[in-house]
């Protein structure tokens, strides 16, 4: 993506001038501070118009007060709805948007999938970090709400080798498990759950949707279940879906630079730099820093409307700075070492 | 002398009652959220594995310890070096047959770690022998990070895949002795650990090299002057620490999918391991690294308290520093006089 729009020599503005774009890129080490570090830098010495980073929720949230303070544009690649609202009063942050899925939706879909399988318990493991206490709350909440009893709830850790939270499951009799996290964490706690207790099913969030996933969990993962983009069969969608063209261009962009096969998490940079791109190309000549960014923070605040993604179609509002329903999920099983579309029909 | 004697016995009635009650509340708690033995024996097996990885990075400690004074950080990391290079070399598109691959890998990683344990001595820790023990072990900690950061450079953070032993697959054979769940590589791990055990009781027992790793151990100058060189003492244990960790990161990672940062979670409970050894016994190190792993175990299973897993092995360590700082195992009086 960065090398097309290199090759382009930058963005067409209103003028029909093209404007050269810099994309700087740097690695947060999956580590807030350095990501704070790193979001300041830009935002102060670089002069960047807009701010796309942090694909977990922790950096996502140090980043976010950067931006805040700075009143920069950010576009957080993670989760969590705690990102882009104001933790006092639940607001929308007005400087903060994201562009992937919301665990809110993933609730809504293991709910409706939980109510397919007429199941009474549920056992809910989540990795202890932003993203799977994000899982939790949200899910807990909701399936509380649907009538399934909560029997067992417990965190792990990524490096986790053993799980004393596999007898407690078993004490506890549930009919399902859900896992809240993303691999390895994932596949480590499905391990040892399936290792012990073959026939249950477990569900995921959409955090797995990788082949990192299958790759690390192997055959223990058949017949996992999750929500996911569907961008991930990209090839497999009728080519009357609005969102097709950009999904197979992503799809081949993505394999072809990387070398291997598409990810959802490319796919939420993806959408972030064309946010980003859109908005720079209605820029007028001869605004200042501060006023290219607040442009651009409002372009994506007021026009990014019916807009297909990778995520699915955005309707960004004032209100709502992520714009996604939980539509724009598919429900995936594992079957064969893929993830292969399970739809509604077929439960 | 009777007074002394005295406080003994008191102190030893203290910590029996410690020991009754802490048994009694984990009982009771357990009997509230329905556990039974079979969830205990579950646990114990499985601590008993994963306090098999904290018994090799004990024993990595002590090793370099005992002969060294230095307490060497690294340690961990040549857990992870052992498990991501076990995996790099298994995925090499290698003309041989699983097994032979599995074998090469696992021969190959033990031997380039040891290699980078003995670079470690002489690049880092030999030039600055002069120095304080404070500054060497200041090193160590320089060293960790140097080699996480490159780790992260060659690996990237994804994590990796190690084959089980027994099936050279990604499931591992499973075994349901009374109803419990035991994977065949939990035997591979306790077998190599009790092999790793007598050879190094063997090696510091029973020949000349041990001997002399021991003398400098006991007495640095007097083993100077007996012909023994120290500074070749120290590069072999750090040769046989690193060698210690690869193995630890060799067996264990079929079951871990190894990342780069795992060295630090490794690294940090072997030093609770080591400690229970007065940093010394190598014996004290292997029964110390299981009961940690037996302790967490238990304790976050019964407790339902997961996320305080990690914290049980330090509150460990802090009560073992605290009132026992030779150690609970092996370390006896020697600890003392070593401290």
């Amino acid at each position: 993506m960065i090398e097309r729009l290199e090759e382009s020599g930058g963005i067409v503005g209103p003028d029909g001038v093209v404007h050269e774009v810099e994309v700087i890129v740097g690695d947060t080490e999956s580590n807030p501070d350095v990501a704070a570090s790193l979001a300041r830098r830009y935002v102060d010495e670089d002069e960047v118009v807009a701010l796309i980073m942090g694909s977990v929720t922790p950096i996502s949230l140090a980043i976010a007060e950067v931006a805040t303070e700075a009143e920069v544009p950010y576009i957080s690649m993670a989760s969590s709805l705690a990102i882009i609202s104001d933790p006092d009063t639940g607001e929308m942050r007005p400087w903060v948007f994201k562009v992937a899925q919301s665990n809110g939706d993933v609730a809504e879909w293991q709910v409706q999938r939980l109510e397919s399988m007429g199941v009474g318990s549920v056992c809910y493991m989540y990795e202890n970090t932003g993203y799977g206490k994000d899982c939790y709350n949200n899910s807990s909440g909701k399936l509380t709400e649907a009538g399934f009893e909560n029997a067992f709830e417990g965190t792990f850790e990524r490096t986790d080798t053993e799980f004393p939270q596999v007898p407690g499951i078993e004490a506890a009799g549930c009919d399902v498990v859900i896992i809240g996290a993303i691999p390895p964490g994932a596949a480590n706690a499905h391990v040892a759950i399936r290792t012990a207790l073959p026939d249950i099913p477990i569900i995921h969030g959409h955090g797995v949707c990788t082949t990192d996933f299958i790759t690390a969990g192997g055959e223990a993962v058949e017949g996992a279940e999750m929500p996911c983009s569907a961008v991930i069969i990209a090839e497999d969608i009728p080519a009357d879906h609005p969102a097709k063209d950009i999904w197979m261009d992503f799809k081949d962009a993505y394999e072809a630079y990387t070398g291997q096969p598409v990810s959802t998490f490319g796919g939420h940079a993806y959408d972030a730099l064309y946010w980003v791109v859109d908005a720079l190309e209605t820029l007028p000549e001869g605004l200042s820093l501060a006023e290219q960014r607040a442009a651009v923070r409002d372009y994506l605040e007021n026009d990014i409307k019916d807009w297909p993604g990778t995520a699915g179609i955005f309707n960004l509002a004032p209100d709502d700075h992520y714009g996604l329903d939980y539509t724009s999920f598919t429900w995936f099983k594992v079957d064969g070492q893929m993830f292969v579309p399970f739809p509604q029909e077929e439960w | 002398m009777h007074k002394y004697l005295g406080t003994r016995s008191a102190r030893r009635g203290v910590s029996v009652a410690a020991m009754v009650l802490l048994v009694a509340f984990v009982l009771i708690l357990a009997h509230q959220n329905g556990y039974g033995p079979k969830a205990f024996a579950q646990w114990t097996i499985d601590g008993i594995r994963g306090g098999s990885i904290y018994a090799l990075v004990g024993l990595g400690f002590v090793v370099i310890h005992s002969v060294t004074g230095v307490i060497n950080f690294a340690q961990g990391e040549f857990v992870m070096l052992g498990a991501m290079l076990s995996a790099s070399i298994y995925e090499l598109d290698l003309p041989l047959p699983p097994v032979l691959k599995l074998v090469v890998a696992i021969v190959c990683s033990v031997l380039i770690v040891t290699i980078v344990g003995l670079v470690l001595e002489r690049g880092a820790i030999y030039p600055a022998r002069g120095a304080n023990v404070v500054t060497l072990i200041i090193i160590t900690i320089g060293a960790t990070i140097a080699i996480r950061a490159a780790a992260l450079i060659v690996w990237g953070t994804r994590a990796r895949i190690v084959p089980f032993f027994t099936n050279q697959e990604q499931l591992d054979v499973i075994l349901r002795p009374f109803g419990l769940t035991l994977g065949v590589q939990s035997l591979w791990i306790w077998g190599t650990v009790a092999l790793v055990l007598c050879a190094l009781l063997f090696f510091f027992e029973r020949t000349i090299m041990g001997k002399a790793l021991r003398a400098c151990a006991v007495n640095r100058r007097a083993a100077e002057l007996m012909g023994i060189n120290p500074s070749r003492m120290s590069l072999l244990a750090f040769g046989m620490a690193a060698a210690l960790g690869a193995i630890g990161g060799v067996v264990f990672g079929p079951v871990i999918r190894p990342q780069y940062d795992m060295g630090l979670v490794f690294g940090l409970k072997g030093f609770v391991a080591a400690i229970m050894a007065g940093m010394i016994s190598p014996l004290g190190a292997v029964l110390g690294g299981l009961i940690t792993g037996v302790a967490e175990n238990i304790g976050a299973g019964v407790t339902q308290l997961y996320g305080y897993k990690d914290g049980i092995a330090f509150i460990i360590l802090i009560l073992i520093l605290l009132f026992r700082p030779q150690g609970l195992i092996g370390g006896g009086e020697r600890g003392v006089e070593q401290s």
